[in-house]
């Protein structure tokens, strides 16, 4: 009664592989976007700025359905790969890696250019006029300096796809054992006679999960908070 | 060490043009904020390009925008030492030491990590990290760092001027000490002229992103707008002193000028100032402004100045309001006076003429330095 089934741990396992995934993926375009962001002008910055949020503003239903018209077997680009390579991955697990990483992506980049524009660039030409690279001063004093920051946007993503429903239930669909994660279990079993207590299990799982997400991002924002008045130089 | 420098950029009413050479191991940039002595230095470290222009560092070129060349700043190995220190916060002090050496070949090192932390005096700091330093012990971290990357020279762009006087104090006997152990071409860019006399007499004086003047002080204050800028930024005369004795009861320290010629004065020049707590023998350096020295036609008696030493009026500049008179006593000296003064005494090169300034007027560059010069 109070311990999870079988079938449940099925959904816990998937939804942390899913959001690992997730993480995985958003890692390093999202720094890379961040930095782009905070450290670079170009022109239509506004409007890439504009397009790398849209799904933070758009209702997830509806970037799950542009995914599937991007990615669907008979989609714009879906079809082009199910024909030349073989597979598609709408609707399986892949699908809510990628459902769920699109609508983390913009908390990742606002986080990292957040980090990145905290990182005074003028330590970027100190460490030029120190003999290091572009390159060098990236992987040796911008990231440094703000990976809080990084950490704290990547578990914000974490939190995200864990809790990610609308684009998944349309792009990836809610099939247990492949796609049913967290919130799509519990919407199911709500809708199933005697699964009450299923989703109450599953509901609880899901308030510790993305609890403790949001407390470790917190701590680490404070931590590096603090750390920054601390005063630097 | 010789650097080429011609180069032009335009920046909303801001117009920089500077063409000049510099050979001297230890160049001052001196003019007031906003003249363009940034600009310059970072120009020359590769962080601000020139609109046109061309910047050769010896045989090598450092920018021609008419070849297209602009060698970026981590390849031009020249050390830059910011007014505000940068150092890296997420770095212990070793950790920002440490930091150039890791771009060299072992061929280019050029100094070794104990002998620049012994010769800056770091030791006690290496563990800590850069927000429990203050900033006199920031800005020492700072020259370290830079000159364990093993630049071909040294550039400083104020590296003082957001420290309060004491700490200036503490921190120029360790300039010197670099310059005298490491012998590292350097420029010394700053707007408060004592800070570059104290190292060099040597300047390119700088006003609205022109070059009015460049060369040894004394000759060029020939000119009035680089005598008017240089007075502007606190031109004093910086004498190289030795301690003989300390007279506590009298209230004095009996100090002796160093100084290589002895063709004015047959015996050395003795100079009293005021109490210092440094041992006999030491080597120290103080300030004398232009304006606390008093001329007079012979030795006077029975006055309360202590300090009557004789020289050769070697040259008179006229500015508008006052005279300056430049008294050659071992070191050359700047006196400024009085035009109808002038007159009274009858200036004129070639004169012996006393000056007469009061032990108070001296002010020590080296307060709370005990052991410099004993560096090499």
């Amino acid at each position: 009664m109070y311990w999870l089934s079988p079938e449940e741990w099925v959904v816990l396992g998937l939804s942390a592989r899913v959001a690992l995934c997730c993480v995985a993926v958003v890692a390093i375009p999202g720094i890379a976007c961040g930095w782009l962001l905070a450290r670079t002008r170009f022109p239509g910055k506004a409007v890439v700025d504009a397009i790398l949020h849209a799904p933070l503003v758009m209702p997830p239903v509806v970037t799950g359905y542009l995914l599937l018209v991007l990615l669907g077997r008979k989609g714009l680009l879906g079809e082009a790969l199910y024909r030349h390579f073989g597979f598609s991955i709408a609707f399986t697990w892949k699908a809510a890696v990628v459902a769920s990483a699109v609508m983390a992506f913009p908390l990742v980049v606002r986080a990292v250019r957040i980090a990145m524009e905290m990182a005074d660039p003028k330590l970027d030409e100190a460490a030029r006029c120190l003999g290091a690279g572009p390159l060098r001063t990236f992987l040796t004093v911008t990231l440094p300096l703000s990976r809080q920051g990084i950490i704290a946007g990547l578990v914000l993503a974490f939190a995200r796809s864990l809790g990610e429903f609308g684009a998944t239930i349309v792009f990836a669909g809610n099939i247990q054992g492949e796609t049913r994660t967290l919130p799509l279990a519990v919407y199911s079993y709500m809708q199933m006679p005697g699964k009450d207590a299923a989703a109450l299990r599953l509901v609880l799982a899901s308030i510790v999960l993305s609890l403790g997400a949001l407390v470790v991002s917190e701590l680490m924002n404070r931590r590096y908070h603090h750390k920054l008045q601390g005063g630097v130089g | 060490m010789m650097i080429q420098f011609t180069a032009e950029l335009v920046r909303g009413a801001f117009h920089f043009q500077m063409d000049c050479l510099l050979s001297d191991p230890v160049t001052g940039i001196i003019g007031a904020s906003g003249s363009g002595k940034t600009t310059f230095l970072h120009m020359i470290a590769g962080l601000l390009h020139p609109t046109a222009g061309r910047i050769v560092l010896d045989e090598e070129i450092l920018f021609d925008s008419d070849l297209g060349i602009s060698v970026p700043p981590d390849r031009r190995r020249l050390g830059l030492v910011f007014q505000d220190c940068r150092l890296f916060p997420h770095l212990s002090v070793a950790g920002n030491l440490s930091y150039g050496e890791r771009f060299l070949s072992s061929g280019e090192r050029r100094f070794n990590t104990r002998a620049i932390v012994e010769l800056l005096e770091l030791e006690s700091l290496l563990n800590q990290r850069p927000d429990q330093l203050s900033g006199g012990q920031a800005q020492r971290v700072a020259i370290g760092r830079a000159l364990l990357a093993s630049p071909r020279m040294l550039l400083l762009d104020e590296p003082l001027a957001s420290l309060d006087w004491r700490l200036k104090q503490q921190i120029m006997p360790f300039l010197r000490r670099v310059r005298d152990a490491t012998h590292i071409p350097m420029l010394y860019v700053s707007h408060d002229s004592k800070e570059i006399l104290d190292l060099t007499d040597r300047v390119v004086v700088l006003e609205d992103g022109k070059v009015i003047g460049a060369g040894p002080v004394i000759d060029i204050i020939k000119d009035q707008r680089v005598l008017q800028q240089l007075r502007l930024q606190g031109l004093v005369n910086v004498l190289p002193l030795a301690i003989l004795s300390l007279d506590t009861a009298g209230g004095l320290t009996h100090l002796q000028l160093r100084t290589a010629s002895a063709e004015i004065n047959s015996k050395p020049v003795e100079i009293s100032g005021p109490i210092l707590d440094v041992r006999a023998g030491s080597e120290i350096h103080a300030i004398l402004r232009p304006e606390d020295i008093a001329l007079a036609g012979s030795h006077i008696e029975g006055v309360s100045i202590q300090n009557q030493v004789c020289g050769q009026v070697v040259r008179l500049i006229h500015a508008h309001d006052r005279d300056m008179c430049v008294v050659d006593i071992g070191i050359p000296l700047v006196v400024e006076i009085s035009p109808s003064g002038a007159k009274t005494l009858g200036l004129a090169a070639g004169n012996r003429i006393w000056c007469l300034f009061k032990s108070s007027a001296l002010q020590y560059l080296d307060a709370g330095s005990t052991t410099d010069s004993q560096a090499q």
